[in-house]
């Protein structure tokens, strides 16, 4: 038994959007591009992996959108495409059971910040903008994303930084599990802004610029149908915490054996893995030997797209999932195959999840 | 599934720090508005807010180094310590792996937010901190209770505003009944910061002076703060090492307006309750006492009351509003209400709406506890949590048998 399906998948990258785009990303990388002078503070770095061309009015419509922050615009634009690459229809008969749960580090950081600039700027100091203050809460953007498709089913925010995207899973998971909802927006979605650059550049030892997008897939409960065979299934997925001075990748390594336990799988199966990048040499190093030690073996291929899409520590493992599913729809030599997700972040919260892939169309055995 | 219970209480409030000071806080309808100390305040029209003065970490903390974290993440930790201990819970005698957190919050750490806008007007970007980067993660609450706890269970914030700590509580409650832990602190913290308090002033939603739910002359909310942290755990695993709970927890219900990011929809909040009943198996009829929303605006007022008179088809039980005490706390908001809540059934009284003067003649039917505790015996009880994005979340508590 797992703990979900994924029946279908969205992306906004830097590295484009499509299968084939994705997985030609992880061996020729698309260059960041210059973002000098295109916002209106200083950058740490000259360029990055932003998605300049990114326009919600000609995604969405200036209807409905004129206050969304660029979050809740890449968020709303990329579960649309989930829902469609899903062929799920929303109608009455199913919005009740229909959810948006999504991985954060501290929301729009912009929207918040500029909001308190605002009140240091501002004569009197409480006139702020009305319109935006939902913008500064960390859930608009999975609000947002409920009201423009109309899901009225279970919606969540985790803020959990690079480790939440797999809590986003897991506390899907539990969800299916307690019978909460019949199928889940889930990912994780980050907006490039001076602030989430200058938040990236901390504590970095490499010249990695920042980026933004990130992924939604479609989540159904395990054991189900719909329409056709899953293009996935999250077999396991565990999180813990590692307190200070204890062995991270220790602690790490254990969570990923925890999660292969949960669903039966040895370590000698697992043909590709992920590790959500990471805030420095030191914890990249980390991540892949908890990989190894948990797997027993260095025969897995490694999935990275920081390379690509630039430090995306929000979204940086939903990313990944997509790529390796990417994968999967391109290769049908790697259908029923399984890959590992291990993350990690700063303050000792670690997860791992187990995912059983398959492209379009494959036989399921 | 196991049966949950509720076997400690970390309340950080502004009416009193720990499970017995709370308690008299409610009992007496005390207030813990005050005019606002922990920021400028000049040019703003109000001034006051819930602030937890009297809040000191060092004396609560055995772990945190308290220079490195914010004041949301304090007010995490200590609510969790002072919970492990009212609880009697020795936290090393559980195999730390099945101990988990679940912290809820609106805005994280929000006087980071505040001082790195500070510090860009004065400074500009280049100069900022790193500790302000280090700081301001919102994942940090919950990692802030596992670190001083050192727990290596699960450790999760869940950001969905104002009825985030009933969705922490939601996700605590399945994980102990499905065996996935063996204790789980739940709860919620928020800060009192300048620029939500801007927001909510610019919205016209603050009351001048006090806070006055379910008045007919109410006049807004008022911003407050807190940490307010749960302990739950298998009615087993407390009957095992000797624990007196104070109440089980029955089911929560969630679901989403999906119409307004801000305003509150009635027919959607009465489902919710409806969803939370059935998942919990009680009736209406069951209900004896109700923990509001109660944020003391018109809307939420308007709105709380027609969802009730709906899901509860006009018969609907004592309703109090706790933030007539204790100000709005945000992400702590629906901890302070679970904790109410458990103490009404525990202790057999009905927490008060304070500062009630005269009945809305638009919800004349509703029994807002005026101003002084009642004693009742409450068997089941509900807790309302809304949230801007309408993330609606209800739990449900009872007696334990």
């Amino acid at each position: 038994m797992s703990a979900l399906q994924i029946i279908g998948w969205g992306v906004t990258s830097p590295a484009g959007t499509d299968d084939q785009a994705l997985v030609g990303a992880l061996d020729r990388p698309p260059a960041p591009v210059e973002v000098t002078g295109r916002y209106d503070a200083p950058l740490p770095t000259p360029r990055a992996h932003a998605l300049l061309d990114f326009d919600v009015r000609a995604e969405l419509g200036r209807k409905g959108t004129s206050f969304f922050d660029r979050r809740t615009a890449l968020t709303v634009v990329t579960c649309r495409r989930a829902l469609a690459d899903a062929g799920l229809q929303v109608s009455d008969a199913n919005r009740h059971r229909i959810g948006v749960v999504l991985g954060t580090t501290a929301g729009s950081v912009r929207s918040s910040v500029d909001y308190a600039v605002d009140t240091f700027t501002q004569d009197p100091p409480y006139m702020v903008n009305p319109a935006l203050f939902p913008n500064t809460v960390m859930n608009c953007a999975a609000g947002q994303s409920a009201i423009w498709f109309n899901l009225t089913g279970v919606n969540a925010t985790l803020a959990g930084g690079r480790v939440a995207f797999l809590s986003v899973l897991r506390w899907c998971a539990n969800s299916f599990r307690s019978r909460q909802a019949d199928y889940l927006l889930a990912g994780a979605v980050e907006e490039f802004t001076p602030h989430t650059a200058w938040l990236s550049r901390h504590g970095r030892d490499d010249e990695l610029p920042a980026g933004e997008g990130g992924a939604v897939f479609v989540l159904r409960p395990p054991g189900g149908t719909h329409l056709r065979g899953p293009d996935a299934e999250v077999l396991a997925v565990t999180l813990g915490f590692c307190p200070r001075g204890r062995d991270r990748a220790e602690a790490l390594a254990g969570c990923l054996r925890g999660a292969l336990d949960r669903c039966g799988v040895g370590g000698d199966r697992v043909r590709m893995a992920a590790i959500g990048g990471a805030d420095d040499a030191a914890a990249r190093a980390t991540a892949w030997r908890a990989v190894e030690s948990a797997l027993g073996h260095s025969r897995v291929r490694r999935i990275a797209v920081d390379g690509a899409m630039g430090d995306n520590p929000t979204a940086g493992g939903a990313l990944e999932l997509a790529t390796v599913l990417a994968a999967h729809r391109q290769d049908p030599r790697l259908d029923g195959q399984l890959s590992v997700l291990v993350a990690q972040n700063r303050e000792g919260a670690v997860g791992a999840a187990v995912v059983r892939g398959w492209g379009r169309g494959s036989a399921r055995g | 599934m196991k049966r949950v219970v509720i076997t400690g209480l970390g309340p950080v409030s502004n009416i009193g720090i720990g499970a017995a000071a709370f308690e008299s806080g409610l009992r007496g309808g005390h207030t813990g508005i005050s005019a606002i100390t922990s920021f400028d305040t000049a040019g703003f029209p109000r001034t006051m807010a819930g602030e937890v003065r009297a809040f000191e970490p060092e004396p609560i903390l055995r772990r945190l180094d308290t220079a490195t974290w914010g004041r949301s993440s304090l007010f995490a930790a200590a609510a969790a310590r002072l919970a492990v201990r009212d609880a009697g819970l020795r936290v090393d005698r559980v195999p730390p792996h099945r101990v988990g957190v679940v912290v809820g919050t609106t805005s994280g750490e929000s006087k980071v937010t505040e001082e790195m806008g500070r510090r860009i007007v004065d400074h500009g970007f280049p100069a900022l901190p790193g500790e302000l980067a280090e700081q301001l993660p919102a994942g940090r609450l919950a990692a802030a209770v596992s670190e001083e706890l050192g727990v290596t269970g699960e450790s999760v914030t869940l950001a969905t505003a104002c009825s985030a700590s009933n969705y922490a509580l939601g996700y605590a409650y399945d994980l102990v009944a499905n065996g996935d832990a063996d204790v789980m602190l739940t709860g919620g913290a928020d800060s009192v910061c300048r620029w939500a308090h801007a927001g909510f002033v610019r919205l016209g939603a603050v009351a001048d002076k006090a806070c006055a739910p379910f008045d007919r002359d109410r006049s807004g909310m008022i911003t407050a703060e807190g940490g307010a942290m749960l302990v739950l755990e298998s009615a087993e695993h407390a009957r095992a090492r000797g624990a007196t709970p104070y109440a089980e927890v029955l089911g929560y219900g969630l679901n989403c307006d999906a119409r307004h990011m801000v305003a509150p929809d009635a027919a959607s909040i009465a489902e919710c309750m409806r969803l939370a009943h059935r998942n919990a198996g009680v009736r209406p009829d069951d209900v004896d006492y109700i923990c509001a929303h109660g944020t003391g605006t018109a809307a939420n007022d308007a709105t709380e009351a027609a969802a009730l008179e709906d899901a509860f088809d006009g018969r609907v039980p004592p309703v109090s509003s706790i933030k007539s005490m204790l100000g709005h706390t945000m992400g702590a908001a629906s901890a302070f209400g679970v904790m109410a809540t458990a103490l009404a059934i525990a202790r057999g009284f009905l927490p008060p709406t304070i500062n009630w003067s005269n009945p809305d003649p638009a919800m004349a039917r509703l029994d807002p506890i005026p101003n002084h505790a009642r004693p009742a015996r409450v068997r089941v009880a509900q807790n309302n949590g809304f949230a801007f994005g309408g993330n609606n979340a209800i739990v449900l508590l009872g007696a334990v048998s």
